[in-house]
């Protein structure tokens, strides 16, 4: 793996919720390579949607402790004060989310978002300078007949077209990561292939990192150059994505891909027994213990730590090599 | 009732909320001095003493005494019965009539619907004061046109609450099951509907009530509410604005004995809003 | 733009037909009044001539079907009647105070939208803290206490103990300064309910708003704070807080009415109160139907501006 654009080290994250206190995210490491596209790929519940507020520091409410660190480009991204934190986004790390229909003000033109964006990211442009640039980036993301749609209001545009304006703001300011938390989730199946398709072509001409988080583990596959596999708030297995496919060295994501091929192949649904251990729970041992089909005696000693498996491959499993020849 | 036998937990929750001690305190004052008006007060409210005529706070008059030498005090825990009269019956007017036109609004024939919700509409056009003094100058000032003209500008409120409660609970599947099992409507309506809707028609009725309050005082205020001697919290305040040049006491502490009392019913009408359903916030 | 159009015609039916309901009603209470019409109108001093002359002269000798078609159709040519006491036309009359009580309710609007506004985003952007809770206890108080019990007070202080503004009437025709400075006590007292009035809706409103979606996207491009909460975040605000204040309008009227009352002021109130204690029914119907008329004209301006902030009611056609 190249160098690091993202180091995240021991991130814990605890929530107030009604059933107590909440543990969503364990101690998490992860590494975004620079110039790469990383897939985080998990269930809902492992933590990913937390991980992604975690980058941008835009916590829900209820979050009531962050521990650890997000190192990015040598920056403690959770010791930045507010407004500094604030001159990180929109600059340096911007996003696109998961539900297009509510991401933008229904109250502004497509243009409106556009300029804003662009204006606050380069100060210098005046408002004609910036109203051209967002029609070329509309250009850019594939929506047709851009001069229009620039005075459009997002309920004229259709999920896919709205998803497309987020894409086009992010672009516009040329971050260096750009994370893109479940972008096509919200789409139905041809609009998420057109969107997928999209980022596929974007990612050509753009120079940034990318975090794609997705529960979709073939449309990370098909994108990403990385994979990371989280589960319970941990990642639990990390490597380029062609090896990691090829041969998973954690159980869950060998449970994971035997859910996606059968899925593919016969249309019968394979799950993966048992549940995710409730973040308000304490956990001892291997946080996937409770559903593996291998567990022993050592695996209740204690989270493994996520260990090299390979060359830039690591996993969270004690037993890896005997159960995952 | 479910709402009778949670009152004591209902309590506790209004108590516990920041005015909602205050609010209640106030409200129990009131009712205190309403209810027992003649223990509370230390002399009769009508009774003259000319030669002690705008005399300041002692301890034989707490709050002084007016222009006719009448104790304030007592006069002012009269009111307190003459203005909770006034909001009992104008609310429970507008209770009772506003749940039987909006349940009738939403549950049977659509026909009803339309002229109900217009009449609502017509009723809410009108300001409630301006009303009442419309009213007023046609029948002549009285209690009693005071209270039905204020009850009749809060229909529309309870009205529309009631129905869109009903129109909610109306296909909820405990009253589908009920059906299926061949209760009545007239069953679903007594045992199922009202006690479902009451909570929020019953928060209703007590963010109402200072309104009420604040209508017969200013009526009164300007000699068209409650007519003299009957002392009221706004008669007080018309008798003591006439006589400002004399004295300023009378206005003031009737003034702001008005004020208390609608701050106390406002704050208690708000912490029982939050404590049956927080939802229920409209920010009116 | 066609459902605009739909939109907008509407509502001036549903308003049009408020209004002919408002007609209705003041024509059945003078319809309502009890025992003979003469008497109950204008007194029972009038002398038996006055009261046949009266009676001919309002047409009370007629039937009512033909009495109330005379009414209408004179409303609708905005003729209002006669006022029996001055022999004024009742809509010159009205006419004459209307601009005072616009004055007052007006300033008082303005002046709660003013503060209430940037009140209501701090303390929505400062959800918890102490000026929140402070806010939050004064905005309740401020709403709680009738505007006529403010006024008094504010009448005793300024006017009686400190001396400082010239409190009652309306000041002389012309003169500006004058007529202001007697306008300040009014509308403070009458707007000071609305101020805590409009910091709570919009500071609700602005919660509410605060929590969405697009909110967090123009945080996470680090639009600045006043950019999000005064450009995107309050005019998502403004509709729902539009809304309440419309409906608050009735309860400003009543306010006014005797906050004119208190500070001697001429306007509506002071007509309405002066035509009941002189029976005068002409006046008080004509100027109850203009206050009727401008709540109904002020919800009916609340509901058509929804349409210039929310695109979504102004354009109803979706994008070729």
């Amino acid at each position: 793996m190249s160098a690091a654009l993202v180091e995240i080290r021991g991130l814990s994250v605890h929530a107030r919720t009604e059933a107590g206190e909440a543990h969503i995210l364990r101690g998490l490491d992860l590494t975004i390579g620079r110039g790469r596209i990383l897939g985080i790929v998990g269930e809902s519940g492992s933590g990913k949607s937390t991980l992604a507020s975690c980058l941008l520091r835009l916590l829900p409410a209820n979050i009531s402790r962050v521990e650890g660190s997000i190192v990015m480009d040598g920056t403690d991204l959770l010791r930045l004060g507010p407004a500094a934190m604030a001159e990180w986004r929109g600059r340096r790390i911007a996003a696109i989310f998961q539900d297009p229909m509510t991401a933008l003000n229904p109250l502004f033109t497509v243009g409106t978002h556009l300029v804003d964006v662009l204006r606050r990211r380069f100060p210098d442009l005046s408002r004609g300078a910036a109203l051209a640039r967002a029609e070329a980036m509309l250009e850019t993301v594939g929506i047709p007949d851009p001069p229009s749609r620039l005075d459009a209001y997002p309920h004229q545009l259709s999920g896919g077209m709205r998803q497309r304006v987020v894409i086009a703001m992010a672009l516009s300011v040329q971050p260096d990561l750009l994370l893109a938390d479940e972008p096509t989730t919200a789409l139905d199946a041809t609009i998420e292939a057109q969107i997928v398709d999209l980022l596929g072509r974007i990612r050509r001409d753009f120079a940034g990192s990318m975090a794609f988080i997705s529960h979709h583990l073939g449309l990370v596959a098909e994108l990403c150059d990385d994979l990371c596999v989280m589960y319970g708030g941990l990642v639990v297995e990390s490597g380029p994505t062609e090896a990691v496919l090829a041969r998973p060295r954690h159980p869950y994501t060998r449970a994971l891909l035997d859910c996606e091929i059968s899925e593919g192949d016969t249309g019968r649904l394979v799950t993966i027994p048992g549940e995710v251990p409730p973040v308000t729970a304490d956990v001892e041992g291997c946080i996937f213990a409770t559903r593996c089909p291998h567990v022993a005696p050592a695996c209740l000693a204690g989270q493994p730590p996520l260990a090299s498996v390979g060359p830039e491959r690591r996993a969270a499993c004690v037993r890896s090599f005997e159960i995952l020849p | 009732m479910t709402i009778l036998s949670g009152s004591g937990r209902t309590a506790r929750a209004v108590a516990s909320r920041p005015g909602g001690a205050l609010g209640l305190a106030v409200v129990a004052a009131i009712l205190v001095a309403a209810l027992a008006s003649p223990i509370v007060a230390t002399h009769d409210p009508d009774a003259l003493d000319i030669l002690h005529r705008f005399a300041g706070p002692s301890a034989e008059h707490w709050l002084g005494t007016d222009h006719l030498g009448r104790d304030l005090y007592s006069r002012l825990v009269f009111g307190a019965r003459v203005a909770m009269e006034v909001a009992l019956f104008a609310i429970t007017a507008a209770l009772v009539g506003g749940t039987l036109l909006g349940t009738l609004a939403a549950s049977v024939s659509a026909g009803w619907e339309r002229p109900i919700l217009v009449l609502f509409d017509v009723i809410s056009s009108f300001p409630s004061l301006v009303l009442a003094l419309a009213a007023v100058a046609v029948f002549g000032p009285s209690t009693l046109l005071v209270m039905i003209v204020v009850a009749a500008t809060l229909l529309p409120h309870f009205g529309r609450v009631a129905r869109a409660q009903v129109l909610g609970v109306r296909n909820a599947p405990f009253i589908e099951a009920e059906r299926l099992l061949g209760a009545s409507e007239t069953r679903i309506v007594l045992h199922h509907l009202l006690p479902n809707i009451a909570g929020p028609l019953i928060v209703l009725a007590s963010i109402d009530l200072p309104v009420v309050i604040t209508v017969e005082a200013g009526l009164s205020f300007i000699g068209l509410g409650v007519r003299p001697p009957l002392a009221s919290w706004g008669t007080l305040i018309y008798d003591g604005y006439a006589y400002l040049s004399d004295s300023k006491l009378p206005v003031a502490v009737a003034s702001a004995a008005l004020g208390i009392a609608t701050l106390g019913f406002t704050l208690f009408g708000e912490a029982l809003r939050d404590a049956v359903d927080p939802r229920l916030d409209g920010g009116r | 733009m066609r459902g605009a159009l739909r939109y907008v015609g509407a509502r001036f039916v549903t308003t049009a037909l408020v209004v002919l309901g408002a007609m209705l009603l003041l024509f059945a209470l003078t319809a309502l009044v009890p025992g003979d019409p003469a008497t109950a109108l204008i007194g029972p001093q009038a002398t038996p001539e006055y009261a046949r002359r009266f009676i001919v002269e309002m047409g009370l000798d007629q039937p009512w079907w033909r009495r109330l078609f005379t009414f209408l159709s004179r409303l609708l040519v905005g003729d209002l009647g006669t006022d029996v006491l001055s022999g004024r036309p009742v809509i010159q009359v009205v006419g004459a105070v209307l601009p005072y009580t616009f004055a007052l309710t007006g300033a008082s609007i303005g002046l709660a939208l003013l503060l209430g506004v940037p009140l209501g985003c701090y303390a929505a952007t400062h959800r918890g803290s102490t000026a929140d809770g402070l806010l939050a206890f004064s905005s309740v108080t401020l709403i709680a206490i009738p505007s006529f019990v403010i006024a008094i007070f504010l009448l005793l202080l300024f006017s009686i103990y400190l001396d400082w503004l010239p409190v009652l009437g309306g000041g002389e025709p012309g003169n500006w300064v004058d007529g202001g400075k007697r306008l300040i006590l009014p509308t403070v007292a009458l707007g000071v309910g609305w101020i805590g009035f409009v910091a709570r809706l919009v500071r609700t409103s602005m919660l509410e708003v605060l929590g969405e979606n697009h909110i967090r996207t123009s945080r996470a491009y680090g639009l600045p704070d006043r950019l999000v909460v005064y450009k995107y975040a309050l005019r998502n605000a403004c509709i729902p807080t539009l809304a309440v204040l419309g409906v608050g309008i009735g309860r400003l009227l009543g306010g006014a009415v005797l906050v004119e009352i208190v500070f001697a002021r001429p306007g509506l109130g002071r007509l309405i109160y002066d035509a009941i204690s002189t029976r005068n029914f002409a006046v008080l119907q004509g100027a109850v139907l203009v206050v009727v008329v401008a709540f109904v004209l002020t919800n009916l301006l609340v509901d058509l501006s929804y349409s210039v902030i929310d695109p979504r009611i102004r354009r109803q056609d979706p994008v070729r």
